[in-house]
């Protein structure tokens, strides 16, 4: 019988063999897929405990930070939002339940401390779940007075440096408190005017005359045209028995092409798109950006789009497409959509002389031993002109403001370069408002983009002050 | 030579360790620094183990010495994921232990020979039939299962887990006697030789009544102990492996039929198979103890520093304390804990078959056989339920899950196996007379 006894136990070892096996298959290789998967209550309780980094400004405000607590004896930490509705969208938020959104999501890795090497020692309980400190870009003194402007209006504000691309303030109206998403979502969430949406980086709208910047550079790139080009405005330009005509139906006779961007006359620049033709118009739209999501890496790919042409059926279309009515995409129409984001990219770059600088958020993260285990650096996109066209539109884009229609951005003993824009929105007597410019002209040290959507004023009437205050803001910080 | 009992005192000091740590990281994890609050408790039951060491002194000196301190860790990581999940029940647990080593000393001082269990093996396969049909008869009906005998003032006992135990002892009986004419096959069925039907029927019939009554007391867990067992005790018996073949596929088919029947089961089945998507309702058990499993990973947090209990003291696993006490160790001390409560269970099961080999008769090797078999049977029934192998079944994990008849039975299967060895190991046969 013993033999019988012994293969008995043989097969009960082969038994506990195979639960070990099955064992394993849980607690080692499936035990990620299992945290990964929704509703698992241990993700959440894992998070609490989670001594998450913090995200601070670059003038040292924390915008959110972990604080320690007791609960039922165990030392969880709470997530909480000290300037919750300040830039609530860029910090974004982090909940199992929710999900994560802005720098919370796209720098999860690090706040959470799983980078490098920590994640396996961790499996071993090794090193304690400690995250790193990611410090912004943006400035809390320039994103108040932005969020100030803004005053509520569904609207943007984007800042950035245009010499490295950091962003210095980027501004969503209407906005939310951060501390509520965990307490209140639904009701957030369903509150008129949308303010879960990132209006900077999701908020498409015709651009209006804020693209004739485009259109100058294309202009003053092909060699045809210069500042003192000129032109004569009979308050008309048809196409195709299409009339495009002036703002207020003004007339303005003879002018430079200057004159033609500082009064923001459509007909020349009708005129010029026309010559210019889909190709080269396309091209400099490509080389400004437009045609694919801004390169901000920093943030989440879901929370950027693209600008550009769009089909009737929403669908992006190639930048240079032919057969299509050249002399209205010119003057900023003709089914083009631009965010607030791509439009601060074109003023960037012209007040960088020419050169496009990849916007960025992250200035850098900090482990907690003060190492820093990544830093955001100025790169180039590319070149979108040369000195020479950026400079001379410069120069034209501070008339606009001197003496032009956006003459309300204007800063005493400060030399302002801007462009304003009025879309119609669609509804009668609403409009789409727009500013883009950079201060100081000569040596710009901010370039902005405002955008209040559906509003009855004009660029130069409600965008262009926002932009105003907020430059100013950005270059007292920047002394 | 150290004498085996020196050897039991000292392996003994393992567990003990293994208790006041555990029970100290416990109360720290809780207390946030270093608490030595249940150190006498942690004491008392040590106290109890050194009282059963003590009465193996005195009554079975020769007894294998590995076993006591064996169940000993099982008993002290359980008692500590207990105190962990709710200090009462580890209160509770401790009576139930204290209760178990009465029981167990009860064996070693009635119990000086083993063998006259065989004189009564009919009798007390009867008595085992009689407890589950009082059960049916009495019982009280918790979850859907008729397993639990109200005894008053809220105490509950499951007559099934005594019942287990002598199955085991009518089973040695009977196949001790029959061995012979049931290992020599007369005739064949389907192809399979079969042992003349006239010897078998008697323990068809007997097995049969055992679990139609777990059929209607809808406790499908002991149902596939038993017939574990049995047919395991069948193979120790006749050295056959064509008849727990052959049972294992009439099971299997029984099974279906089962599965096509109870609705009960079909639940269970489905919560089985696809848990993931029924996770608040049929496969919510096995989801959220799949997730405990996982938290856990490979080392895990540590005792009493897992994620079990909510702040409102609810477990997040339903169950845990009985049927999901491996998934709280698990969580708690990772892969390299749970395969280490896994070897214990192995190295159990390994002292209880040398026991059975080095007995010299065959009821002895056959009811010592049964018994390690049904600890070994049980704790990989609920074990492979967790980890998905089978369909979660609810049997206690020995010595571990909360539960007094479980406890005291177990106690007494210890204490029928030390009495074993002790006899065979009696340096001379004079001294049996």
């Amino acid at each position: 019988m013993n033999r019988s006894i012994r293969r008995l136990y043989l097969s009960i070892v082969v038994g506990f063999g195979l639960l070990a096996g099955f064992l394993g298959w849980w607690q080692v290789v499936a035990a990620g897929e299992l945290e990964s998967r929704r509703g698992n209550p241990y993700v959440a309780e894992k998070e609490r405990r989670i001594d998450r980094g913090a995200i601070t400004s670059v003038d040292g405000k924390f915008l959110a930070r972990s604080i320690p607590t007791t609960v039922g004896g165990q030392r969880v930490y709470r997530r909480v939002y000290p300037q919750g509705a300040l830039a609530p969208h860029v910090v974004g938020y982090a909940t199992p339940q929710l999900g994560s959104t802005g720098i919370e999501a796209a720098f999860n890795k690090y706040l959470a401390g799983s980078y490098g090497a920590e994640p396996l020692l961790r499996r071993l309980n090794l090193a304690d779940k400690r995250g790193a400190d990611v410090q912004l870009t943006l400035d809390t003194r320039v994103q108040r007075v932005a969020v100030d402007a803004l005053a509520g209006r569904a609207g943007a504000v984007v800042a950035l440096d245009p010499r490295s691309g950091g962003i210095i303030a980027m501004a969503s109206a209407p906005t939310f408190n951060l501390n509520d998403v965990a307490t209140d979502f639904a009701e957030v969430r369903t509150r008129p005017g949308a303010p879960l949406l990132s209006r900077p980086t999701q908020s498409r709208q015709p651009p209006g005359s804020t693209f004739k910047v485009v259109t100058a550079t294309s202009a003053l790139e092909s060699g045809s045209y210069t500042a003192t080009s000129r032109f004569v405005d009979t308050g008309r330009f048809v196409l195709n028995g299409q009339a495009i005509t002036n703002f207020g139906g003004a007339r303005f006779g003879a002018h430079t092409f200057e004159t033609a961007l500082t009064k923001s006359i459509n007909t020349t620049f009708a005129r010029i798109g026309q010559d210019l033709g889909p190709d080269r118009l396309g091209q400099t739209m490509t080389a400004f950006g437009f045609g694919e999501a801004p390169e901000l890496r920093d943030l989440p790919s879901a929370m950027l789009v693209a600008s550009g042409r769009f089909g009737a059926d929403g669908k992006l279309l190639p930048n240079g497409e032919q057969g299509i009515d050249t002399p209205r995409v010119a003057i900023g129409q003709e089914r083009l959509g631009a965010t607030p984001l791509q439009m601060a990219m074109v003023a960037s770059a012209i007040a960088n002389g020419g050169e496009l600088r990849r916007p960025f958020l992250v200035r850098q993260v900090r482990d907690r031993g003060g190492d820093v285990v990544r830093e955001g650096r100025p790169e180039t996109v590319r070149r979108v002109t040369t000195p020479d066209v950026a400079s001379a539109l410069s120069a034209m884009m501070r008339s606009v403001v001197r003496e032009g229609t956006g003459t309300a951005a204007g800063l005493i003993g400060l030399d302002v370069a801007g462009k304003t824009g009025t879309a119609e929105s669609g509804a009668a007597g609403r409009n789409q408002a727009w500013f883009i410019g950079f201060a100081p002209a000569a040596n710009p040290v901010v370039a902005v983009a405002v955008l209040v959507e559906d509003t009855t004023g004009t660029g130069g009437g409600v965008a262009a002050p926002i932009a105003g205050t907020v430059m100013r803001a950005a270059v007292e910080v920047a002394r | 030579m150290i004498s085996r009992r020196t050897r039991e005192a000292g392996f003994l000091l393992a567990p003990a360790a293994i208790g006041i740590l555990g029970a100290a990281s416990v109360a720290s994890a809780q207390a946030g620094g270093l608490d030595v609050g249940p150190l006498p408790a942690a004491g008392a039951i040590i106290g109890v183990f050194v009282v059963m060491h003590l009465a193996l002194r005195l009554l079975a000196p020769h007894a294998d010495p590995y076993l006591l301190p064996l169940v000993g860790v099982l008993v002290a990581i359980g008692l500590v994921e207990l105190s962990r999940i709710d200090p009462e029940l580890a209160h509770d647990q401790a009576i139930w232990i204290t209760v178990g080593a009465a029981v167990f000393v009860a064996v070693l001082v009635l119990l000086r020979d083993h063998r006259i269990l065989q004189h009564y093996s009919y009798l007390i396969g009867l008595t085992a039939v009689g407890l589950l049909v009082v059960t049916m008869v009495f019982g009280t009906r918790i979850n859907g299962a008729k397993l639990w005998i109200s005894i008053g003032n809220g105490q509950t006992i499951q007559l099934g887990e005594f019942a287990k135990v002598l199955i085991v002892i009518f089973l040695a009986g009977y196949l001790r006697d029959r061995r012979e004419v049931l290992a020599i096959p007369t005739g064949r069925m389907l192809g399979i030789p079969m042992p003349p039907l006239r010897h078998l029927a008697p323990v068809l019939v007997f097995v049969g009544a055992a679990l139609a009554a777990v059929v209607v007391l809808n406790d499908f867990g002991t149902a596939l102990l038993f017939v574990g067992v049995f047919l395991a005790m069948l193979f120790l018996a006749t050295g056959r492996v064509a008849y727990p073949a052959a049972g294992l596929v009439t099971f299997l088919v029984g099974s279906v039929l089962v599965y096509l029947a109870v609705p009960r089961i079909h639940d269970r089945v489905t919560g089985w198979l696809s848990p993931f998507d029924h996770p608040q309702d049929l496969g919510f058990q096995m989801v959220q103890s799949l997730y405990a499993l996982g938290d856990g990973g490979i080392v895990g947090p540590g005792l009493g520093r897992g994620f079990l209990v909510t702040a409102d003291g609810q477990t997040l696993i339903p169950e845990l304390r009985t049927d999901f006490i491996f998934s709280a160790i698990a969580s708690e001390l990772g892969y390299v804990g749970a395969i280490g409560v896994l070897l214990v269970f192995v190295l159990v099961a390994y002292r209880g078959f040398v026991i059975a080999a080095q007995s010299n008769d065959g009821f002895s090797k056959l009811l010592a056989g049964g018994l390690t078999a049904v600890l070994a049977f049980q704790a990989f029934l609920i074990v492979a339920g967790i980890v998905r192998l089978v369909p979660l079944t609810g049997v206690t994990l020995p010595f571990m899950s909360y539960g007094g008849s479980s406890v005291v039975t177990n106690f007494g299967v210890i204490a029928l196996l030390l009495v074993m060895s002790h006899r065979s190991r009696l340096p001379t046969r004079a001294a049996e007379a």
